[in-house]
């Protein structure tokens, strides 16, 4: 417990309203979609820049860990405050600045919801294209610490390709401006290492990002397998033929029943593998690319190809796809969701090496991948209260990433590292290449208070994994 | 050669061999920057001699300039001190490379052509223009984050690295990122290496995402006028469902140019390039838009046939009007995307005021904006013909001229600030970088950046004065 001056100092800079202490309400924010872990001392609510820059000098003053957190939404720990502190929830700071269409740019703070920017401008043909799947929940801001993904991520890019410049408050409470409104800016190109900072260098009190115009024309496929191996072969001759869907998503027969039970989204209960495709563009060439794919997932043995027929039908099957995870929710006690990614022509391969694994450890594993660009999303369900079958999720999930890492791929695609994570650092990266991280770490982040225990190795359980418990957040 | 030189010639001959460091006057002249002329020209032929040449220049206080094929060495200020040339061309090897995959990874000093030819075989490129073209070297156009018009349609190379290995200062090869397109483990320093100039490590390795070649492409030129009638009908492609892969207007003296020196008809006043790409009918039903939007405002249009020339040249500005114009300056501004045109009225205005013909090349749906100072006396015809004057023949520039550049870029430096946007010289004779700082004010991230230099290279051995701040 800390003292009460602490408390009296955060309520001086936010209001009383804007602070929480009491162990009944820190609570909430003692997890985020990956776990429970530890409360922090207190949240601080700010409500502009100047706020946040008060508080990072305080927690300084206090030698205290300073976390940012927008809506917990994050799957690798990220916005918990592993090590108590102080949490800066952006709840409050949730305004669009400035919509300027002229320049397809928007500036907002960083507690604005990743839909709400694209529904802000949809009437007049834009949106903001990386689309995490708890974009209804999921903050700007937290986008651009996690760097975060989305299944339109394929053909537009991650946070990063989006994000043109940010204000920055860093720990020792000085505010600096990054990027610009336009592209070349002069210099280092600092904004691309904040965005996927994971909050260890900086807190984001603005972004300005970029805003895409709306495709002329969808078209949304859905191919249907018996085998899932023809589903997995499919997604590397798409590309072959030279088209980019905008999405390109697969998921298991023993996802899409779970789904179909819980959204009634029309996805067949008695085939192996589903791919959702989607194509965008101008007319012309989105029903070129639409035909040109159905082809191709008949010659892999597609049983069927469906089309939506309206923008309804198309909206049930992504709202399918993305509450997949609450799906699964609804019939395992616990999951531990990884994402791990591979060169997309081994997923094949990859499948088979799941099955194995499910069945030396006798564990049910949903498959939700963003199959377009390997990013792999198996869900392992579990009993928490079980724990020879916790030891075993735990042990097969680290052959699963061990796995993704000897076929030169990632621990992480697109949920962060985090927490979970940053023991598996030296799995992809050396010494020295982590040496020269947490030198950069150092520059901005000196005293190691800012998002402590994240992303970098803390060499206390080297190579150990670390599940979640908890789960239900979709991805 | 004096002894000190000859003792660091010894020594690098056993980090790298001695067949790989040169001495003579012709390989060192040819690697010069800004002028300055190296001690030592090293060609490490692995990645790992490359980063021991950084440890050895670190700990004898020499300073490296990393050369790729040295087209966009222009850019940036003279150097502060200069004596050893670290020459890539030996890094050319492709490490990895899996087409069906879209990703390839290669050694940096590989060449942008052999690149593409490579990648082309399996109906694949990497969808850049950069200034240097086909000359380019892979490392060099992730050192400058050299895009060209195409960044219209795809971005820029900071949107293509995915990985990279570094040769750094402690004689250390570091990697960042990886070779899967998707990937968020660690701190990004691929985006913050492309586009540091060679300031903060070498590259030595970059993994890059690849895209399928277009199967078609058009280019169509609308014949606008005048500069009001060139953004309203660039408006209404920005709101068009139309998808250029390039965009340029260009003003009167940029379209004579190139009628002058392409295959393509010469023109006389505005015009707007667009080239647009996919199947022969989806380039059809662009051009049926393209042609009811020119109507709209009442400029022509003609598709052009054997554009490539053309568009080449409008990204390699610097060395197709060097030959021509001796004292050839060229200014990048960098504005928001509407304030495109505006700045270019405010351009001609201001060199009018100097007395300077500019030559403009915008860029205008990412909000690029070239500008060509060409001599006074092209000046005085180029509006007309200036094909008229010889090559080569220009008066050469005196003083009151220089001091009218120095003059323009100020005055135009502030229309970008004006406009919400920046402004760098990009190539310019040497002698007026010793009056202009070609890269123009920092903001309050500065000292963040002068923080970032320190981490990487402090005893600052990488190209020492060349970048912003004098970093």
């Amino acid at each position: 417990m800390k003292s009460k001056g602490l408390f009296r100092e955060l309520a001086r800079i936010v209001d009383e309203d804007g602070v929480l202490w009491r162990p009944e309400d820190l609570m909430l924010y003692e997890y985020d979609a990956l776990s429970s872990q530890r409360q922090p001392d207190a949240v601080a609510f700010p409500r502009k820049t100047e706020h946040v820059v008060q508080i990072a000098k305080l927690a300084l003053r206090y030698n205290l860990p300073l976390v940012a957190r927008g809506a917990g939404t994050g799957l690798s720990g990220g916005s918990v405050a592993t090590e108590g502190g102080i949490l800066l929830v952006f709840s409050r700071m949730k305004q669009i600045l400035e919509i300027d269409l002229e320049n397809q740019r928007a500036r907002v703070q960083p507690g604005v919801v990743n839909l709400d920017l694209s529904l802000a401008v949809a009437d007049e043909g834009y949106y903001y294209a990386p689309d995490p799947s708890s974009q209804k929940a999921c903050t700007i801001g937290g986008n651009v610490a996690e760097n975060s993904g989305g299944p339109h991520t394929l053909a537009y890019g991650v946070t990063t390709n989006h994000v043109l410049g940010l204000e920055v408050v860093l720990p020792d409470g000085e505010v600096i401006h990054t990027g610009a409104r336009h592209w070349d800016r002069p210099g280092y190109d600092l904004t691309g290492v904040f965005v996927g900072s994971e909050g260890t260098l900086g807190i984001v009190t603005e972004a300005t990002v970029r805003l895409s115009r709306k495709p002329e024309a969808v078209k949304t496929l859905l191919a249907i397998y018996n085998q899932v191996v023809d589903a997995t072969r499919t997604v590397a001759a798409i590309t072959a033929r030279g088209i980019t869907p905008a999405a390109l998503e697969m998921m298991d027969g023993f996802t899409l029943r779970a789904v179909e039970e819980a959204t009634h989204a029309g996805y067949p209960m008695d085939c192996a593998a589903v791919l959702l495709i989607e194509v965008e563009g101008l007319r012309e060439a989105v029903e070129e690319h639409a035909d040109e794919i159905e082809a191709v997932c008949r010659e892999n043995q597609a049983r069927e190809v469906r089309r939506a027929k309206s923008a309804e039908e198309r909206d049930l099957l992504w709202k399918g796809r993305k509450t997949a995870f609450g799906a699964l929710g609804r019939i395992s006690p616990n999951y531990y969701v990884q994402d791990g990614v591979i060169p997309r022509t081994r997923l094949p391969e990859m499948l088979d090496f799941i099955g194995n694994i499910e069945k030396k450890y006798d564990l049910h594993i949903g498959n939700i991948f963003h199959a377009g660009d390997g990013n792999l999303h198996p869900l392992i369900m579990y009993d928490e209260r079980n724990r020879e079958q916790t030891a075993c999720v735990i042990k097969a999930a680290k052959e699963i990433i061990m796995r993704c890492v000897e076929m030169g791929g990632s621990i992480t695609g697109e949920h962060g590292v985090g927490f979970e994570k940053s023991d598996l650092m030296p799995l992809i990266f050396s010494e020295d290449d982590l040496e020269l991280m947490s030198r950069i770490k150092n520059l901005f982040n000196p005293l190691g208070r800012l998002n402590p225990g994240k992303l970098l190795p803390t060499g206390k359980m080297c190579g150990e994994l670390r599940g979640g418990t908890a789960g239900g957040g979709p991805v | 050669m004096t002894l000190a030189v000859e003792s660091v010639r010894v020594d690098l001959a056993t980090l790298v061999g001695s067949s790989q460091v040169l001495t003579d006057s012709a390989a060192r002249a040819a690697l010069a920057v800004d002028g300055k002329v190296p001690d030592c020209v090293v060609t490490p032929a692995t990645a790992e001699k490359a980063a021991a040449v950084l440890r050895y220049a670190g700990e004898h206080q020499l300073a490296v300039i990393p050369w790729g094929n040295g087209t966009k060495i222009s850019m940036g200020n003279p150097p502060r001190r200069y004596d050893l040339a670290l020459s890539l061309r030996e890094l050319n090897r492709v490490i990895h490379y899996e087409p069906a995959d879209l990703t390839i990874s290669v050694e940096a000093g590989m060449t942008f052509g052999e690149f593409q030819d490579l990648v082309g075989r399996s109906g694949l490129w990497l969808p850049l223009d950069p200034r240097g073209g086909v000359e380019s070297s892979i490392g060099g156009i992730i050192a400058a984050n050299a895009a060209g018009p195409l960044r219209q349609g795809f971005g820029g190379p900071r949107d293509m690295v995915l990985g990279l290995k570094i040769a750094t200062t402690d004689g250390k090869v570091v990697k960042t990122g990886g070779r899967v397109v998707k990937n968020v483990a660690g701190y990004d320093l691929g985006k913050l290496l492309t586009g540091s100039f060679g300031t903060l490590g070498v590259i030595v390795e970059a993994s890059l995402k690849l895209f399928p070649k277009p199967p078609e492409r058009a280019t169509f030129a609308m014949r606008a006028g005048t500069l009001g009638v060139a953004r309203d009908l660039h408006r209404s492609i920005r709101r068009s469902p139309l998808d250029p892969l390039r965009l340029v207007l260009l003003d009167s003296p940029a379209a004579a140019l190139l009628g002058d020196s392409t295959a393509v008809p010469e023109a006389t006043g505005v015009e707007l390039w667009i080239e647009l790409g996919g199947s022969n009918r989806v380039i059809e039903r662009c051009m049926l838009e393209l042609r009811q939007l020119a109507a709209a405002v009442r400029a022509t249009m003609a598709r052009l046939e054997g554009a490539e020339e053309a568009w080449a040249h409008v990204s390699n500005l610097a060395y197709w009007l060097q030959p021509k114009y001796r004292d050839l300056t060229v200014l990048k501004a960098a504005l928001p995307v509407a304030a495109g045109e505006e700045f270019l009225s405010r351009a001609q205005q201001e060199a009018q005021a100097e007395r300077i013909t500019l030559a403009s090349f915008a860029q205008v749906g990412v909000g690029i904006v070239h500008l060509c100072a060409l001599e006074e006396d092209v000046a005085r015809t180029s509006f007309v013909s200036p094909q008229r004057v010889p090559d080569g023949q220009g008066k050469a520039a005196d003083l009151q001229n220089r001091s009218a550049l120095q003059s323009l870029v100020a005055r135009l430096r502030q229309a970008a600030r004006d406009l919400g946007g920046t402004l760098v010289v990009e190539h310019c004779p040497v002698d007026l970088k010793s009056q202009v700082d070609v890269w123009g004010a920092c903001g309050d991230d500065l000292e963040a950046m002068r923080k970032m230099k320190s981490a990487w290279d402090p005893n600052e051995v990488l190209s020492p004065g060349r970048f912003v701040g004098g970093i």
